[in-house]
This record gives structure tokens, C-alpha cells and sequence, in this order.
């Protein structure tokens, strides 16, 4: 079993979503982030007052799929969360020792 | 001598009670029959036992009792509650005799699968009130007889408590009203839950039991009598809360049988199950599962409001002096006083004239305190006497004065609150009636639709008093908007398309806003606006979500669809309090962060692109826009010089002035055009008008040097505070400047006769009657109210030479101070620059200021601009 997360811009987030659906993967756990990787933020002014959008609002999607499907799944959210611009986020793999349901201690695969 | 009890056939006995008991509730719905009956079951498990473990020693030598307490002592024991008993004993001799017997009991009751409690207690013990244990004494004025000594019973029953609750009176209802306070806020003292908990949560069956508590002490303390709580009640509440307990103990019933044991969470799935049963329902009659929740929250809402005046009327005094003193309070009027935090009417009849009820909830909403029980109850006669029956009597544009008036207090919430409970807000606002306890069955919508508009309009005066600086920022707007009732009026119409027929909620709102908006007597400014609000409330939330908000099209998509800063605000505000209503957690700090910054980006462009969209008359849509214009003004004959006056001005004027507005400086620029071409060669046009307290003069006038300088110099030299300007000219070279200024001295005010010697001035500086040195000089205003001020605003200049196409832009904020915009103008004129467009803002202490500007017709230099740049910077340093 492999776990994905991918930090994508929040506007392509219902793309992502569709994609991975399509892809026969629906189970997800999503987040709002903030952060920053090589795109550094910038320094607005609103009125005089200086804010520094130094952290960027970001979409946090997790899923573990089994590893046979992580091609799959990464196909589909590079596809779908790329504009081709700065910010378009990252995809980070790990792999996972195990996956237990907690209703009825399925575990493994199953369990997803 | 006691015996040992058949607890076979009694197990036996008890389990065949028990399925009978969900046969008949599963083949009859009947909630009440269940528990009686079950309570009938208990009485005899417990007779049955009494008889053959208590000692069957002569009364006199061993006086005891078995009392029935709680829901048990109401006879309305459910499938899988506990039985709470009393052991009563007359003196310490009977207790020491039943002591060993008592713990056997409640052995047996164990082993027969009764969840019992017994308590023992003397009956003088239950003469006291126990402070440490305020539930017991509330329990027992439940108390019901079940074995052993009658007359001991009838004791406790017809002399002790009577006696105790006219004693303790006070005591009793300030435990019964803190212990709610407590329960409830365990429940987040709101009745609105995803799943919520039947017995204990706002609205639940404990709120019904504790009006019961507080009618019997009400009544044990006047008439030291038992009634039937129900018969203290009496008229539609009491009816209306009957209904509501017989629904919600049928869906309690109907969760104990499915669950098995006492779980009172009405979860999401088996909300399904109940209204698929049609539990609760006359004749078990199936439901869609949105239909039966929104009649369990309409339900749970009359049983509120039952323990609400319950508990007030257990706990109110009167008394001649008290009402005397109360009505001298600082609060109270002639109309209307406060009494125990309470608002009473002083002239019920006067109720029956709809303006005086409607200022009634002026006064709530001024103050934010609830109307007492009797002034309600006398509302209610009066909207049930039939002269509401065929919509409102009185007259509906003052009607709708006077909901924007209560719109705007602080107590908006509390008014409108107490306004939906008794029928009134409807019978002001049918479009609401729609929405009345609406269900939208999903996990994010925690509220029914009315209760999130209302939590909506409290989130923004709420903001008033933020201190968590991310709402700050959001006080700061709504501190800003000019017209707030408007933005309430939307919030309030936003969503009541969701009650309405078709899929498109949102045209459904407008269509019914539109409506409310023409019978309420907004003019067709204030109706424009109300109607973009509510049509675009979902496109802030949309453009977070599915936009890239860092992407500067995207900006500039949003911005044209607001067009003017003061509908980004307003809808800024809007989206804020509509997200936040959805539930407790939908507005994280993320996406407020993000709403903000969306607010800060679009606000930021509109400022920045004054001159980029101009208005021309080759293009459809501004063709289309002058018509309408043109339509609603008294000058639809002159469409030509119509659409030269408004050729070359920014698009956005059309958007920032009514239409009416726009025919008015039509107006003006037409008869300056008659006064030239008639050979005036000095001529201008000016207005003047008072607005929401403040004053804005218009003046038309043809283009020259230092016009702007001229003009506020003129108003300073007049001592008069410019709040917002803007200064607009068109392809022919007239020029409209607005100014909205605050008359600091009250010249105008106190002498009204001074407006004229006011504009004929401006009109004189806009024509270049004076002379430089003739001109008004201002006044070095160092003592006015602001130029007190010891807030410290830094002087901050910015210079962008790439937003626009054809001007410089330079935005400047400072320290506002009465003729501060003269001695900017001033310092731009000195250094040879036009100014094309401007747009003046103050924000508290705070000036905010952009100019569009051009030196011999173009952008200026960089190296002009950044020395322009350092003389302001230099040149406001002056005193």
C-alpha cells in the first residue's frame, strides 16, 4: 500500500477530485493548508497597511491506495492540478506497513 | 417477616410487559400509551415486591412508603429509562425497619432488569430544600404514590411540598433556571444539532419537564394546589407544546427500542428510519426525511419557548413598588419599560396600531432585551385578531422603514428572534414565511434555513465587537459601508428562494427580494442593490474556491462583475457572515484568510483601473446602460446630449450613482452648456444636498488648471471635513467633482441660509470668477475635532506607473485633518500635474486617497513620479 499526498492549488481541487474518481479512487482525506515551496509569497498593500501573503493557501489531499493503482492515481492528479504555473503544488509517495479498519478490523488492502 | 418474592414469574411478567410493549408501539405509534403502560408494568413489578420483602408489621410501629419519582412519578417511563423510587419512612424507627428490605429491593429490581435507584429519606428531610442537591427536591414534585402508607404520601404530597415550594420559590426556580443554563450550554445553547440529543438538548423533552417544574412551583406557591401544568399554559403554546412533546417522546420511544438501552441521539441514519415510519406522525404517515426534521424543529422551538415563559412567569414578582421602581428605570419610556430584564409595554391597546408594534421591537432591538410573556402574549392577540389575516394593515413603506430600523441595533438578532416567534416577521416579510424551520438535509448545513440568516445577521454585529484581529479586518469594512441596513436587508432575503419551487434558489431569492423590495419602499438604487447582493452571494465563495485568487484575470473577472468598491465590500461582508452561519467550523481562519485577501486584491484593482473601462457609445453595453438611464430620468427626450455628457467618463460611474443621480448631474452639465453657448464665459453649475447627516455638493464645470485645488480649498476655507470625493471629466472636457463633507462647526446646519453663500462660492471657484489671490482662503482648522487626534497614521505615498494606460496613479494614505485633500491638490497642481480622475476615501482617522494624473496630457516620467513622489512627502510635513 502506498500513500499520496499532493498539495495542489485549491482552484483545481474539484478537477483533482473528478480525476481521481474516474480513476476508480474515491476515498480521500482533504485538507486547507497554508505554506510555500519555491513560490516565496508576495507583499501586498491594502489601504497603507503592508500584508505579506508570505504563506499560500494550499489544498492537502491524502489517499492510500493499493500500489498496483499508484500510477494511476498520480497520472490523474498531475493531469489534473497542473495550470502550468508556478504554485501548482507537489506529489510526495510513502510507502505503508498497514491499514486497519476500525469498525471490524479489516486490515490490509481491505481495509482501504 | 418478610418473604422471598416470586422473581420468576415476575422475570416472566416483566419480559412479556416489555414485548408487548413494542408490539403495540410498533402497530399504534402511541408514545403516551408506551409509557404509561410501562409505567403501569413498573407499579406492579414494585407492589409485587413490596408486598413480600417489606415487614408486615402494623403501620404505627413501621411507617414507609415507596414513592415513584422523575419521569417514573409523571407515569412517563420510556423503553429503556431508569426507575427512581423513594423510600419515604416516617421516623428514624420505620427506616432502621426497612433498611435491610430496601437494599433487597432494589436487588430484585436489578435482577428483573429494571435500571433502579432507590433513595431513602425521612419525610421531615423532605422539607428541606438541599442547595447541595437542588435535583432532588426538583424530582420530587413528581413524586406519585406507588405502595405502603397512603396517608404518608399524601403527606409529602398535600402539606410538605406546598409548603416548601411557596417557602423556597426563588431558590427553586434559580436551580431550575442554572441547571438549564448549564445543560444547555453543553449543547451549545443552540437546539439546532446534526443529530440531536432528544432528552437533554435545547428543545428536548428536559426542557418540557422543567416548564412543568416551574408551572407546579409557580402554582404550589399561589394556591398551594396541584394543577395540571398543561391547564397553567392554556392557548396556542401550550397546545403547540403539547404537540411537541407527544412527536418528540414518540421519536425518544422509537430510539430506545432501536437502540436498546438509553441513547437519546436522533443520528443522521435513523432520522431516515423515523420519518420513513412516520414516527411522531398522526396515523404513522411516512415523511420525506427534510419534512420530518423540520417538524421536530419546529417542535423543539414551541418547547423552548414554553420553558422560557414558564420559567419567566415562575420567577417573576410583581409588585406595585417593583413595577414602579422598574418603570423609572434608566431604560424604560413612555411606551415601554424594563422589568427584570424584560421589555413590558406600557399601553397593550396601542399594540393594535402596526407602527407602534413594530416600534416595540425597535426598542428590543435597541437594547437587546426580550420581550416579557404578557407583552408577547398581548402581540399575539393582536396579530390573531384577524386584521393581519389578509397581509399587513399598515402602511408597508413605513413598515420598511422601521425593519431596517431594527435591521441596524445592536439587538437585531434578539428583535428578529422574538418577531419569527410570535408570527410577526413574516406578517412584515411573507418571502420569510418559506423558510420557516427548513431542513437542508446535508452534513455541512448545521441550521435550519431561518435560524442560519438569523445567526447570519448576528455574525455581523457581532463583528462590531471583534478583538481577534482576522475579524477586525472584516469590522474595518463593515465600519466603511454606507447604507448597512441594505446589507442586512439582503442577508435576511438571501436564501429565501431555498423555501421556493425549482432547483435555482438563488433566482428564486432575487424574484422574491424584488418583490419585498418594491412593497417595503426602497428606491430603485436601494432595490439594485439589494438584488446584486443576493443574485451574486454565492461568487465570492465560488471565486475562493474554483479560482486561482493569485492570478491577476481571475482578479479582474471578479472585480468587473462588482465593478464599485462599495458592492465589494458589501458582498464581502455578506459571503463572510454567510459562510460563518453554516456551522460553528465552516469559516476556518484559511478560508477567512482567503476571503480577505480575495477583498484586498479586488479593492486594490478597482482602485487601480478607474480610467482603464471608459464609457463609449459605440459599445452595446454602455448603450444598453444609458438607457436605462435615460429611461428613468425626467430628460428621456435627450438622448444625444445624454450620451455626450456621459461619453469618456469611467464606466463606473454609472454603477456609482442612481440613476435618478446620474439625471441630476445631467442636469447641471445641460443648463452650463445653454449658460455657454448663451456666452457666458465664466460659468459653472453647482448642488447641494443633505445626506444620512452629512452634506455633498456637485459641481459641473469645464476643465482648467487647478479646478480640484480650487474647489476643496473652497469647502476647507468653509471649515467643512471632506470625507469622499470623486472627480471624473469626459472626452469633451467637463468635469463632475462630488464631495461628501462633514460640517465640523455646524455652519450649515445651524444657519441654513449659509448653504447658498456655500455654493455660490464653489460655483465661483469652478468658474474661475476669483482670482488666484480672491480665491476662499482656507481655514488652518488646527482646533476641529480631528485636528485633536493623537493617532499616529504614517504618511505613506505610493507612485504606479503601470496599472493604468494613459494616467499615473498615485494612492496615498495619511492622517486625515480638515484641509488636508486642499493642500494635496494644491501641492499637485504646483507641480504642473492634471488630475483626470480621483477618488477620495477616509476611513476613521484615516485618509485614503487616488489620483489618476497627467503632466502635458500624459503619464508622467519615472523620474517625475518619484520626485513627485518626495514633494508631497515633503510638503504634508508642513503644518
Amino acid at each position: 500500500m502506498t500513500k499520496i499526498e499532493a498539495i495542489i492549488q485549491t482552484s483545481r481541487f474539484e478537477s483533482v477530485r473528478d480525476a481521481l474518481k474516474e480513476a476508480g479512487i474515491e476515498g480521500m482525506t482533504v485538507t486547507e493548508v497554508r505554506g510555500h515551496g519555491r513560490q516565496k509569497g508576495h507583499t501586498e498593500v491594502y489601504r497603507g497597511r503592508e500584508y505579506s501573503v508570505d504563506l499560500l493557501p494550499k489544498t492537502k489531499v491524502e489517499l492510500v491506495v493499493a500500489d498496483r493503482l499508484v500510477e494511476t492515481a498520480v497520472e490523474a492528479i498531475l493531469k489534473s492540478a497542473r495550470t502550468g504555473k508556478i504554485g501548482d503544488g507537489k506529489i510526495f509517495i510513502t510507502k505503508i506497513d498497514e491499514a486497519i479498519r476500525i469498525r471490524n478490523e479489516e486490515r490490509g488492502e481491505n481495509a482501504l | 417477616m418478610t418473604n422471598a418474592p416470586p422473581l420468576d414469574s415476575l422475570r416472566a411478567a416483566c419480559a412479556a410487559g416489555r414485548e408487548a410493549l413494542r408490539g403495540e408501539f410498533q402497530a399504534r405509534g402511541d408514545a403516551l400509551a408506551t409509557l404509561a403502560a410501562r409505567t403501569a408494568l413498573a407499579d406492579r413489578t414494585l407492589a409485587s415486591l413490596a408486598a413480600s420483602l417489606f415487614p408486615s408489621a402494623p403501620p404505627q410501629v413501621a411507617r414507609y412508603c415507596l414513592v415513584a419519582l422523575g419521569g417514573y412519578g409523571r407515569s412517563a417511563l420510556f423503553p429503556c429509562s431508569d426507575l427512581d423510587v423513594l423510600l419515604l419512612c416516617a421516623d428514624a424507627r420505620a427506616a432502621e425497619a426497612v433498611s435491610a428490605p430496601g437494599a433487597a429491593l432494589v436487588r430484585a429490581l436489578w435482577d428483573l432488569g429494571w435500571r433502579a435507584a432507590v433513595t431513602s429519606r425521612l419525610l421531615e428531610e423532605c422539607d428541606r430544600f438541599e442547595q447541595e442537591n437542588p435535583e432532588f427536591t426538583i424530582s420530587l414534585l413528581d413524586s406519585r404514590y406507588v405502595a405502603g402508607d397512603a396517608a404518608l404520601a399524601a403527606a409529602l404530597r398535600q402539606k410538605i411540598l406546598p409548603a416548601l415550594a411557596a417557602r423556597e420559590r426563588t431558590a427553586l426556580v434559580r436551580s431550575l433556571e442554572e441547571m438549564t443554563r448549564e445543560r444547555h450550554e453543553k449543547h451549545g445553547n443552540t437546539l439546532f444539532h446534526l443529530e440531536p440529543n432528544l432528552k437533554d438538548a435545547p428543545g428536548g423533552l428536559r426542557d418540557f419537564d422543567v416548564a412543568c417544574w416551574a408551572t407546579a412551583v409557580r402554582e404550589l406557591s399561589r394556591q398551594r394546589a396541584w394543577t395540571a401544568p398543561e391547564s397553567g399554559w392554556g392557548g396556542m403554546l401550550g397546545e403547540s407544546a403539547g404537540a411537541a412533546y407527544r412527536f418528540i417522546a414518540a421519536a425518544r420511544v422509537f430510539l430506545h427500542f432501536h437502540n436498546g438501552r438509553d441513547d437519546n441521539r436522533l443520528t443522521y441514519d435513523l432520522q431516515e428510519e423515523a420519518a420513513a415510519s412516520g414516527i411522531g406522525n398522526a396515523g404513522s404517515r411516512p415523511e420525506r426525511v427534510d419534512e420530518w426534521m423540520r417538524s421536530y424543529f419546529r417542535h423543539a422551538r414551541a418547547i423552548v419557548r414554553l420553558e422560557k415563559r414558564s420559567l419567566d412567569e415562575a420567577g417573576t414578582r410583581h409588585s406595585l413598588y417593583t413595577a414602579f421602581e422598574e418603570w423609572r428605570a434608566r431604560l424604560s419610556n413612555s411606551d415601554f419599560s424594563v422589568h427584570h430584564n424584560r421589555v413590558f409595554c406600557q399601553r397593550p391597546a396601542a399594540l393594535a396600531d402596526p407602527a407602534f408594534l413594530l416600534s416595540l421591537y425597535e426598542f428590543v432591538a435597541r437594547h437587546g432585551i426580550e420581550p416579557a410573556v404578557d407583552t408577547e402574549a398581548s402581540v399575539e392577540r393582536v396579530l390573531g385578531s384577524g386584521a393581519y389575516a389578509a397581509g399587513w394593515p399598515g402602511e408597508p413603506a413605513a413598515a420598511g422603514a422601521s425593519l431596517r430600523g431594527i435591521l441596524v441595533r445592536p439587538g437585531a438578532g434578539v428583535a428578529l428572534r422574538a418577531m419569527h416567534r410570535v408570527g410577526l416577521l413574516d406578517a412584515v416579510l411573507p418571502e420569510f414565511r418559506a423558510v420557516d424551520s427548513l431542513v437542508i438535509r446535508d452534513l455541512y448545513h448545521r441550521y435550519t434555513v431561518d435560524e442560519h440568516t438569523l445567526l447570519a445577521i448576528e455574525a455581523l454585529h457581532w463583528l462590531r465587537n471583534a478583538a481577534f484581529e482576522p475579524d477586525r479586518r472584516f469590522a474595518e469594512i463593515l465600519a466603511e459601508v454606507e447604507q448597512p441596513d441594505l446589507l442586512y436587508l439582503s442577508l435576511l432575503l438571501h436564501d429565501v428562494g431555498k423555501g421556493m419551487a425549482g432547483e435555482d434558489h438563488v433566482g428564486a431569492s432575487v424574484e422574491a427580494a424584488g418583490r419585498a423590495c418594491a412593497r417595503l419602499g426602497l428606491t430603485a438604487y436601494e432595490r439594485d442593490l439589494v438584488l446584486f447582493l443576493i443574485r451574486n452571494h454565492l461568487e465570492m465563495s465560488m471565486t475562493l474556491q474554483r479560482r486561482d485568487i493569485f492570478d491577476p484575470d481571475a482578479i479582474r473577472v471578479f472585480s468587473e462583475l462588482v465593478a464599485v468598491p462599495e458592492r465589494l465590500k458589501m458582498l464581502c461582508l455578506l459571503t463572510y457572515a454567510d459562510i460563518r452561519s453554516v456551522n460553528p467550523e465552516a469559516l476556518t481562519p484559511w478560508k477567512a484568510e482567503m476571503l480577505w485577501q480575495l477583498y484586498a486584491a479586488a479593492a486594490n484593482h478597482l482602485a487601480r483601473s478607474v480610467d482603464g473601462a471608459r464609457i463609449t457609445g459605440s459599445a452595446a453595453s454602455d448603450r444598453e446602460l444609458i438607457e436605462v438611464v435615460r429611461g428613468s430620468s425626467a430628460l428621456a427626450a435627450l438622448a444625444k446630449p445624454l450620451a455626450a455628457f456621459l461619453d469618456g467618463f469611467p464606466r463606473r460611474y454609472l454603477k456609482l450613482h442612481a440613476s435618478e443621480e446620474i439625471a441630476l448631474h445631467f442636469e447641471l452639465a445641460h443648463r452650463l452648456e445653454e449658460r455657454l453657448v448663451a456666452g457666458e464665459t465664466q460659468a459653472a453649475e453647482a448642488q447641494l444636498r443633505e445626506r444620512r447627516g452629512q452634506y455633498e455638493v456637485t459641481v459641473v464645470a469645464r476643465d482648467r488648471p487647478r479646478l480640484f485645488a480650487g474647489l476643496t480649498g473652497a469647502l476647507s476655507a468653509w471649515g467643512m471635513n471632506i470625507l469622499k470625493a470623486d472627480a471624473f471629466s469626459n472626452r469633451s472636457g467637463l468635469v463632475l467633482d462630488t464631495f461628501v463633507f462633514a460640517d465640523l462647526y455646524n455652519t450649515l446646519t445651524l444657519n441654513p441660509e449659509e448653504r447658498g453663500r456655500l455654493l455660490g462660492d464653489m460655483e465661483d471657484v469652478a468658474a474661475g470668477r476669483h482670482g488666484p489671490d480672491a480665491a476662499p482662503h482656507p481655514r488652518r482648522a488646527l482646533h476641529g475635532p480631528r485636528a485633536r487626534s493623537r493617532s499616529a497614521v504614517a504618511t505613506q505615498i505610493g507612485v504606479d506607473n503601470g496599472c493604468s494606460a494613459t494616467s499615473t496613479v498615485l494612492e496615498l494614505v495619511a492622517r486625515d485633518r480638515p484641509g488636508l485633500l486642499h493642500r494635496i491638490s494644491e501641492l499637485l497642481a504646483d507641480s504642473g500635474c492634471n488630475i483626470e480622475a480621483a477618488l477620495i476615501d477616509t476611513q476613521g482617522e484615516k485618509a485614503i486617497d487616488v489620483f489618476y494624473l497627467t503632466r502635458r496630457g500624459k503619464k508622467l516620467e519615472d523620474g517625475e513620479a518619484a520626485a513627485l513622489r518626495e514633494n508631497l512627502l515633503h510638503g504634508l510635513e508642513q503644518p
